[in-house]
């Protein structure tokens, strides 16, 4: 099988990434005849999640389009060998997944630690994109305040972040910075 | 002089590198000091790296205003010294900090005013300006667009 794409698409909290995301997605799937798969990465902790959660639920819902959810909070590369040729993947949010996967193990958040988290990703989404048509990975603009201590868990968090949205962007046929709903075309081209 | 900029960790060090190769960093990461007088230096393509740590520094030391002041001097030095002779190339790269959440203590207020007037006095002198996004670059100076 041909690996598939990816598309990268980040934006501020609500700044409309999602919708467009979906829409991508959509889109891409209807070209191929092919199935939709949403990767949920949020797990419900609280009612303002299962709130945020069952919003987004209720816009695919609306789309008109028909969506399998998968939810999961780490490993999502186990579920590589469940997609096919023709799937289109919509895994959302980075952000998320990096922060399960860093609270999923009680460790010191030592350089060799944080190295294997980061491989640990990028690997999984390798195995993901390879097993379908097309992977649409959406992540938050989160590097725009001033970092401190290089100790802190912030700055620790803001450089992972920010290597693994430069090795997806390598990576990316398309990627999108969403501004207030407007989406910016950043790498690739318009199609 | 060129203005490289963006958020953190987006690749601004790794882009400059590839674009000017060889050049000299002075890099306010490793706790080199600003330097005022590119004179004192013998390279004629110069990196300084870590415009914001510098601008920290000096927010701590005087009030915005002259802070501001002081560093407007240091950049009419820059230009000078790139004008003296040809091929002479300063890049300077510094963190976008000033899009967070308005920071709770004071002096972290004045440090973010500084580097978003700076930011601003920097641009206005260069001729080149790129914010880094994930490794790609957006160059805003020179505008290409139609409206000038």
């Amino acid at each position: 099988m041909e690996t598939a794409s990816i598309i990268f698409i980040t934006g501020g909290v609500r700044s409309g990434k999602s919708s467009f995301a979906e829409k991508k997605a959509a889109e891409r799937a209807s070209e191929i005849g092919g199935s939709l798969h949403y990767l949920a990465t949020g797990m419900p902790s609280d009612q303002e999640m299962e709130n945020r959660i069952a919003c987004h639920q209720e816009d695919r819902r609306k789309s008109g389009f028909s969506w399998k959810t998968w939810e999961q909070s780490t490993n999502i590369g186990s579920l590589a060998s469940g997609f096919r040729e023709k799937d289109v993947l919509l895994l959302d949010c980075l952000t998320t997944w990096l922060t399960n996967e860093l609270f999923s193990q009680e460790a010191d958040w030592n350089e060799s630690y944080l190295k294997a988290v980061f491989h640990r990703i990028l690997t999984e989404i390798e195995a993901i994109r390879k097993n379908c048509h097309q992977l649409v990975i959406v992540s938050n603009e989160v590097l725009s305040d001033p970092l401190h201590e290089k100790n802190d868990l912030v700055f620790m968090y803001c450089q992972l972040i920010g290597n693994l949205h430069r090795q997806i962007v390598q990576k990316a046929m398309q990627a999108y910075a969403v501004e207030a709903g407007v989406p910016v075309l950043m790498k690739g081209v318009k199609r | 002089m060129h203005f490289v900029t963006g958020g953190a960790f987006n690749g601004k060090q790794a882009w400059v590198k590839g674009k000017y190769p060889g050049s000299e960093w002075i890099s306010a990461y490793k706790g080199e000091p600003l330097v005022e007088d590119l004179n004192t230096l013998s390279s004629t393509s110069i990196v300084l790296e870590g415009l914001e740590i510098w601008l920290k520094e000096h927010s701590a030391e005087m009030t915005v205003n002259e802070a501001r002041n002081y560093f407007v001097n240091v950049l009419n030095g820059y230009i000078d010294w790139e004008n003296s002779a040809q091929n002479r190339k300063i890049i300077i790269i510094g963190t976008d900090i000033t899009k967070g959440i308005v920071p709770i203590d004071k002096n972290d207020r004045n440090w973010r005013d500084l580097t978003g007037w700076a930011y601003q006095d920097l641009s206005t002198r260069c001729s080149h300006v790129d914010v880094i996004w994930y490794g790609i670059n957006q160059t805003i100076k020179p505008c290409h667009s139609k409206e000038k």
